[in-house]
């Protein structure tokens, strides 16, 4: 159970959604601090985008309680609508309309004053103004998505949930949109971001919710969450050689798991000592051909922490 | 004015406008959809074309004084065939060509039998592929034979037949069918035209902006259906021209006729929103539509009055309000009643129809929004 405090933006508690007769988020219990990034993160079907619409009241729950500003959902009021902002996975742009043209529609649903100064303020801040009067359709993912999040942003939301807001974009134009969020974390805004990248976790979160088939599995910060995971030595050696490689590292504190792979196994271990004292270990093999330190990556993540919930 | 519905203006005109720049923007699909328009015109008027002018060879073997006079009177009756004088052979080749329908053969004693008022035996050799064309000669000839001998006054032909008109002015059946016709066009284009808009917002799922976004998503939503509305009324007109330039066919009441389209429009536009919503995909859609159009159209009167099909086509027709439009439609332009309700039942019943269909669009978009 979740109890409000007058900082969170949004609350669930214990909710759960059915599609049918297919449970899609189920006894979620979570809250959203007012001012911070939190990451919706999770394997492909895990439930983020339907977390995300229920925060938009898209998505009823059968059992549980949501409230989103200090309202509880749904219905969403036209009042509290009038508070959020949503950039959907599929853009859900206008596209024979110019960017200037889709950003005044949502103007004009929106009754924002001074309609002119607000739509070029946000085509200045997402760096979109000097494609203004191209039609969406001439326009790369990148820049879909820059309209997107400028749409989102028109009518000033207290609350904004963007779902997936780097799919599909160059590494420029990724920045370019983190460095947006950020200043909206800055001026106090909410957001909730639904994410695939570890990487764009790691740099805009303050929390990650690790879903998993509909459950959470784990809410914590992106470096607890790496740190919990931890990191790992891939071992490039023939497969005949693997199990004596293996045998080497045994005894040896802090190792989580040894995975095979392609070329190898990785060795994955907790501790930043760790490191020196298994490489030291594996040079005794002379039949090691390569290896290689770096962090887990997410699937690496949510393979960790699918172990540790069995 | 109170701010929601300043905002409800607001959304309602940003929908409009939205719909009417896409429009332009992909003109081709507003071109592709008044040739439909068109050609479904000209479709129309090639069913009376291809019944009204079946070419029909005439030999006249005879070189007395009736002979021809006999051909003449066949010209002047009024049938669906194109007659053409040909000799024996060529008449012979076009039958078996099948650039004929028939050849009719005035025997060489015709005169004579004509004088001597001897029975006339006319040969006629039928290409009998359709019964239809074979009873159309079965009728024509009598009547050409009464309108000969009351043109030569020959007392030796004693066929008398009486003709009451109902109808104290003629019309062929070409301006019968373009004036139904137009009421086809207002169906496919109000109706594309709506479906699309709407689909294509489920199609791309920018509706589900619009219900997170603070108005209600009916409103910017019937901006959009109001703006397709109104390009199938600007679309129709060229179709409208077509028939009072092209075929020369003018409205005895113009106002009945224009009141009769828009109302046409209202109604086809509501269906076409509840379709476009239900389907809400925009390829299917324009098969569905063009597919529904024509039995929609031939069972409601439109070739003629849907009282002479028989009674169960004429029951179902009733439900329709093409049969409505149809006969407000002939009434206008020809000053037939082709339904036995009158003009103002015939409004009354579409006005019916067209705040049902509203009704019911309304009620099919809000079901179906996500």
């Amino acid at each position: 159970m979740c109890s409000p405090q007058s900082r969170d933006s949004v609350i669930f508690d214990s909710v759960t959604i059915r599609h049918g007769k297919r449970t899609i988020l189920d006894s979620i219990s979570v809250i959203f601090k007012e001012g911070e990034i939190t990451g919706i993160l999770g394997p492909n079907g895990a439930g983020k985008t339907n977390l995300l619409h229920a925060i938009m009241g898209l998505r009823k729950p059968v059992s549980g309680k949501i409230v989103v500003l200090g309202k509880t959902i749904p219905p969403t009021s036209a009042e509290l609508r009038e508070r959020i902002g949503i950039v959907f996975q599929d853009t859900a742009l206008y596209e024979e309309l110019t960017v200037k043209e889709n950003l005044q529609f949502t103007a004009s649903l929106y009754n924002i004053t001074s309609r002119s100064e607000r739509i070029s303020q946000v085509m200045e801040l997402l760096g979109i103004k000097d494609r203004e009067n191209d039609a969406i359709a001439t326009l790369s993912g990148g820049y879909k998505r820059r309209v997107a999040i400028a749409r989102s942003l028109l009518h000033q939301p207290e609350l904004l949930v963007i779902d997936e807001p780097t799919l599909g974009v160059d590494v420029e134009t990724r920045h370019v949109i983190w460095s947006h969020l950020r200043l909206l974390r800055k001026q106090g805004i909410t957001v909730v971001v639904s994410t695939n990248y570890l990487d764009e976790a790691i740099a805009l979160c303050d929390v990650v919710v690790v879903l998993r088939n509909g459950r959470i599995v784990i809410t914590d910060t992106p470096n607890g969450l790496v740190e919990r995971a931890g990191a790992c030595i891939d071992v490039e050696c023939n497969d005949s050689d693997m199990g004596a490689i293996a045998k080497l590292t045994q005894g040896i504190e802090g190792i989580i798991r040894i995975e095979p792979t392609a070329s190898g196994l990785t060795v994955f271990y907790r501790g930043g000592t760790l490191e020196d004292q298994i490489v030291a270990r594996l040079f005794e093999h002379n039949r090691m051909r390569g290896y290689r330190v770096r962090g887990a990556d997410l699937a690496e993540i949510f393979r960790s922490l699918e172990q540790t919930e069995v | 004015m109170s701010g929601s519905t300043r905002q409800n203006q607001l959304a309602f005109i940003a929908g409009f406008r939205a719909e009417w720049i896409q429009l332009f923007r992909a003109s081709g699909f507003l071109v592709l959809v008044t040739i439909q328009a068109i050609s479904f015109l000209l479709l129309v008027s090639l069913f009376a074309l291809t019944g009204s002018r079946a070419p029909l060879a005439v030999i006249c073997s005879d070189t007395g004084p009736y002979g021809l006079a006999f051909v003449n009177a066949l010209s002047s009756t009024h049938h669906s065939f194109d007659i053409h004088q040909m000799s024996s052979n060529s008449a012979n080749n076009a039958l078996h060509a099948g650039t004929v329908v028939a050849i009719l053969h005035v025997p060489p004693d015709f005169s004579e039998s004509v004088l001597f008022g001897k029975t006339i035996s006319i040969r006629v050799d039928v290409d009998n592929i359709d019964t239809d064309m074979t009873e159309d000669i079965q009728r024509a000839l009598p009547s050409a034979i009464v309108r000969f001998g009351r043109q030569l006054r020959l007392p030796n032909i004693r066929a008398h037949v009486e003709e009451h008109d109902l109808i104290d002015h003629d019309t062929g059946f070409i301006p019968y069918l373009v004036v139904s016709g137009l009421v086809l066009d207002a169906f496919v284009l109000s109706a594309l035209l709506s479906a699309m808009a709407v689909a294509h917002e489920f199609e791309v799922k920018t509706v589900r902006y619009l219900i997170v976004s603070p108005i209600n998503p009916l409103v910017p939503l019937t901006g959009r259906a109001a703006a397709a509305a109104i390009a199938s009324v600007c679309t129709l007109l060229l179709p409208v021209s077509i028939v009072l330039l092209g075929f020369k066919v003018r409205p005895l009441h113009p106002v009945e006729a224009l009141s009769n389209l828009i109302a046409c429009t209202a109604i086809f536009s509501s269906v076409g929103v509840a379709l476009g919503a239900l389907v809400k995909r925009t390829v299917p859609l324009t098969a569905l539509i063009v597919g529904i159009s024509l039995p929609l159209y031939l069972c409601s009167g439109s070739l003629e009055p849907a009282r002479l099909d028989g009674p169960r086509v004429w029951f179902v027709a009733h439900f329709s309000p093409v049969y409505y439009a149809v006969g407000i439609m002939e009434k206008a332009f020809h000053g037939f009643s082709v339904t036995p309700e009158s003009t103002s039942v015939n409004a009354i019943a579409l006005v019916g129809w067209a705040v049902g269909a509203i009704a019911l669009a309304r009620y099919i978009v809000k079901r179906q929004l996500p």
